[in-house]
């Protein structure tokens, strides 16, 4: 169906095309054939009007040089009127005598009849006599052309006069003869492009310019014309003689021959003569059809490049179209994959679920049929209480998963301890591992900050993660190590990078496996991780914890021999000023058969003031105990493993007592729990118990007892939060909990508070209303309570009217101490949250912060 | 029976309550106040009368105080029921309520052991 449609939608995109450059084409050729048309009238109309300036330049020139030869014979004439023309003999001498002197060829006296007298130059013979004798009879001077003696052409002039003829009768004009070269001057034009002509009204030429044989105007076209084009001519030649006829202007264009010529006849005057001027287009023609063709190849031209154009972005556009196409089609592939990933999830989730459900419902059934059976009862709740345990980390998993899915997986960023982290992993992950017989090592080194930021509950998850998977996947009497050292960060000096290490010695992963085992919803597909429990999530959740972290996690794995995980996160260093660890200058045993940890704990007791000897065994102890002894330099304190090769840490101690006597403390360190030989130590003389790990406070701290009872020193005070005196400071404590309300009044009463309870959040609201401005410094609130909530309380305090409605610090004490929870607190208007229970340092550090 | 035995019956970290309270006096006298507490009973009448929104919070404050007094095995149970009931009534609650009553019971009697002497 999809191809269908691009099928269709690619015809359409090329139908759209060329429809698109048929209508260039066309748009270019109609423009090139308009301007084409156009300058083809252009050019008609300058031709006309050339011509036209041109014949009435000629006409002009025409009349103006008739004018001057009339005006000679008028001249002529006044010198001797015909009143004093006495003598007829006389009045011929004087003609004759003026024609020569005036340049004349011939001079003749015209009668009325048309007959003529030769006064000068011999006989002529006129052209269309009768129109010659009538225009003088009309008394108008006439040009016209004759012949002379010799038959040459001639140009006559007319004037009438009365002059007496030979026979007496009196003439009715003088008519002078001249070369007929004077009137072909007239016609010559300079202009190569033009030819004038004379032309009678008849259609005969009178003078030509050009060399052409033919006679008449028709003769001269048929010359010009191609056979095929007689059959119009006659046509435009009676079109000529009709306005000659009629005494009009003439302008037509002929194309003769393929070539377009264009005649232009006006009237001469003193004459029935029409100057005829032919322009051939030939030469103007070819530039303007040169000029029209180069148009016409610009417009093409120009079209074509507009149409590569158009064709280069329309395989351009479809380029990125397909791209999108893919694109959106490998979306929609990974959209369905996950789709598929997740109803796989599902199914075998619901398997997942199933399970424990039916040992539940199941169970619960056998116990309702055994109502009576205590021990039966017992075993089944027993199993009950498991299952839903399991089931309820299902459903965690998945709860986790799908706030990671949604974005919604917040980071409660705070100042962390790493010690108490491990502390509390180890103690959580213990009792699992004693369970399954696997031994567990701690090993901790180069640790520079042990305060940082970070988010210890999903800190704390991601360790449980990957712990719990080592347990689960590591037989019986395997071994599990966890690892954590600390490096310099590259996000610079305000950081520490944090490397955490989880190794197992258990089944591994198929390389395979490796690859995936960070995507959402995957598991081994091996019988043997079908019979363990687990949703497959745990690792896609802590792969995004990590991520969001900012750091990285990596796996090694080998079948049969155990798995790896590496962990790297670049944390900030705590604010806090770390607390200045300082022990007596003791002289110091230290025995433990690992010797990373006998390094990195030798270094971490220099840094807090005690000068630490380590040995590897418990023999070697007591030798080098017994030796000191001698020297009278004993060991002040000493340390041992509990766990050590040949003789253990207890039977250590028993031996170095009977040494040292009873005076020295001896601890024992441990990564167990140490209830079970606590008796038997405690027998054998060890004073206390250190646990694994080893960080510099847990020393510190497991140390720091003795420092003070060795010295007689008075205990070190607790250190204060800061120099400000509390005294008489005055708390409001919203605590609906009697018990709760004592230990905090007990605790803070102590730091010089004075604090007054309101049992829920009505009364503390009422309490505030009715105290005087002022008096209380900050207000302690618990979230649950009854009547009216923490929340709301807030809330409603700070929208009294009071001047420090706004300003009171009111901090949170509540026992949720989810990101959430935080936030709403904020949102209601309190300025802090500390978490239950309660702890006097951080309760003084917010009032000392919040608190004018 | 010592402070320090008793903490170890009922399953509760003596060194994290001497750490909050400074004095075993003041620890003592506020564990064996807690014999007194209203909450636990608050817990159980709210269940019978199903109002489980009150359940929440008496479940809640039992954490709270069990917090404060490091009462550890009945702040965890407790703790867990807290959350079945934070949306209102769920199957795991049922178990977990009964969890609570064990958790409660072991530490009322350790308490009372300790009261008694």
């Amino acid at each position: 169906m999809h191809t269908a449609n691009l099928k269709q939608k690619n015809r359409l995109l090329v139908f759209c095309s060329i429809l698109v450059g048929i209508v260039c084409i066309a748009i270019f050729w109609y423009l090139s054939y308009f301007v084409r048309t156009r300058s083809t009238e252009t050019i008609n109309e300058v031709g006309n009007m050339y011509m036209n300036g041109l014949n009435e330049r000629v006409t002009m020139h025409f009349r103006t040089s008739m004018d001057y030869r009339f005006n000679q014979l008028q001249e002529i004439i006044d010198e001797l009127p015909p009143e004093d023309a006495t003598s007829t003999t006389k009045l011929h001498a004087y003609l004759s005598d003026a024609a020569e002197k005036h340049d004349l060829k011939q001079l003749v006296l015209c009668g009325s009849d048309g007959w003529l007298d030769s006064l000068y130059g011999g006989q002529i013979k006129m052209y269309a006599q009768d129109l010659f004798v009538e225009a003088l009879n009309d008394g108008d001077r006439w040009v016209a052309t004759g012949f002379d003696e010799n038959g040459e052409t001639i140009l006559l002039l007319g004037i009438p006069i009365n002059y007496p003829m030979f026979d007496g009768t009196p003439s009715c004009g003088l008519i002078a003869g001249m070369p007929l070269e004077y009137l072909q001057q007239l016609l010559d034009t300079d202009d190569s492009l033009v030819s004038s002509h004379i032309i009678r009204r008849d259609g005969s030429y009178s003078l030509r310019s050009d060399n052409s044989n033919a006679t008449t105007f028709l003769e001269r076209l048929q010359e010009l014309a191609q056979p095929d084009e007689m059959e119009m001519l006659s046509h435009y030649n009676q079109e000529f003689l009709q306005a000659m006829e009629n005494g009009q202007n003439y302008s037509v264009m002929i194309t003769l021959s393929g070539e377009r010529n264009h005649w232009y006849c006006t009237k001469l005057p003193y004459s029935n003569w029409y100057l005829t001027t032919r322009m051939p287009f030939g030469l103007l023609d070819e530039s303007v059809n040169q000029l029209s063709r180069s148009s016409m190849n610009m417009a093409f031209l120009g079209c074509a490049i507009l149409l590569i154009g158009l064709l280069v972005l329309f395989i351009c556009y479809n380029d990125i179209n397909k791209t999108q196409m893919q694109e959106l089609m490998r979306a929609q592939r990974e959209a369905e994959n996950a789709n598929k990933a997740k109803s796989d999830f599902l199914s075998s989730m619901s398997h997942d679920i199933r399970t424990p459900m039916n040992a539940i419902v199941g169970m619960t059934a056998i116990a309702t049929a055994n109502i009576d059976n205590k021990q039966q009862l017992q075993n089944c709740l027993g199993k009950i209480a498991l299952s839903s345990k399991h089931l309820l980390g299902l459903i965690n998993d998945v709860l986790d998963m799908s706030k990671i899915e949604s974005g919604k997986l917040n980071m409660n960023i705070d100042q962390i301890s790493l010690r108490e982290v491990m502390d509390s992993i180890v103690s959580i992950v213990q009792p699992q591992m004693r369970a399954k017989k696997q031994t567990f090592n701690v090993s901790i080194h180069d640790i520079s900050t042990e305060n940082v930021c970070c988010d210890s509950v999903r800190l704390n998850q991601v360790l449980l993660n990957l712990l719990s998977n080592a347990i689960k996947f590591t037989p019986e009497k395997g071994t599990i190590t966890l690892v954590l050292y600390q490096d310099e960060s590259e996000k610079g000096d305000d950081y520490v990078q944090i490397h955490l290490e989880v190794h197992d010695t258990g089944y591994g992963m198929s390389p395979e496996f490796c690859k995936r085992i960070f995507d959402s919803f995957s598991r081994e597909d091996t019988d043997r991780v079908h019979k363990t429990e687990g949703t497959g999530l745990g690792m896609a959740i802590t792969k995004y914890i990590i991520d969001t972290m900012g750091g990285t996690i990596s796996v090694e794995s080998e079948q049969g021999k155990g798995s790896t995980f590496y962990v790297s996160l670049d944390l900030q260093k705590a604010s806090v000023q770390e607390m200045d660890m300082v022990l007596p200058p003791w002289r110091m045993l230290l025995v433990d058969d690992d010797p990373l940890l006998c390094e990195s704990a030798t270094a971490a007791l220099l840094d807090i003031g005690v000068q630490a000897e380590s040995v590897m065994d418990g023999e070697t102890a007591v030798k080098l105990v017994q030796k000191r002894h001698q020297q009278h330099e004993d060991f002040q304190i000493i340390l041992l493993d509990w766990k050590l090769p040949g003789i253990n840490g207890v039977e250590t101690a028993k031996e170095i007592r009977h040494i040292l006597g009873d005076n020295v403390p001896i601890m024992l360190i441990s990564a167990y729990d140490w209830s079970e030989i606590e008796s038997d130590a405690r027998e054998a003389g060890i004073n206390g118990f250190i646990c694994k790990p080893l960080f510099k406070s847990t020393l510190y701290y497991g140390l720091r007892p003795y420092a003070e009872t060795q010295n007689d020193e008075p205990a070190q005070p607790k250190k204060k939060v800061s120099n400000r005196d509390f005294t008489g400071k005055k708390i409001l404590l919203a605590e609906d909990n009697d018990l709760n309300w004592e230990i905090a009044e007990a605790l803070l009463t102590e730091e010089g508070l004075e604090l007054d309870w309101a049992e829920n959040g009505q009364v503390c609201v009422e309490m505030f209303q009715q105290s005087e401005v002022g008096y209380y410094d900050a207000i302690l609130m618990d979230i649950r309570m009854p009547v009216l909530t923490g929340y709301g309380a807030a809330e409603a305090i700070r929208s009294l009217s009071r001047p420090d409605a706004k300003t009171i610090p009111i901090i949170a004490m509540t026992a949720d101490a989810f990101a959430e929870d935080i936030q709403r607190c904020l949102d209601c208007g309190m300025n802090a949250h500390i978490a239950k229970p309660i702890d006097v340092h951080d309760v003084l550090t917010q009032l000392d912060k919040y608190m004018k | 029976m010592t402070l320090e035995e008793c903490y170890a019956a009922l399953e509760g970290s003596y060194t994290d309550a001497i750490g909050r309270l400074r004095s075993e006096k003041l620890v003592r006298k506020f564990a064996i106040k807690f014999l007194a507490d209203p909450s636990f009973q608050l817990l159980e009448d709210s269940l019978a009368s199903q109002d489980y929104s009150e359940a929440f919070r008496a479940s809640h404050t039992i954490k709270g105080v069990c917090q404060n007094l490091a009462f550890n095995k009945l702040g965890n149970s407790s703790d867990q029921l807290t959350e079945s009931l934070r949306g209102g009534w769920t199957d795991a609650a049922a178990g977990l309520v009964e969890q609570v009553r064990a958790d409660y019971q072991q530490t009322i009697n350790a308490l009372r052991q300790l009261d008694a002497e």
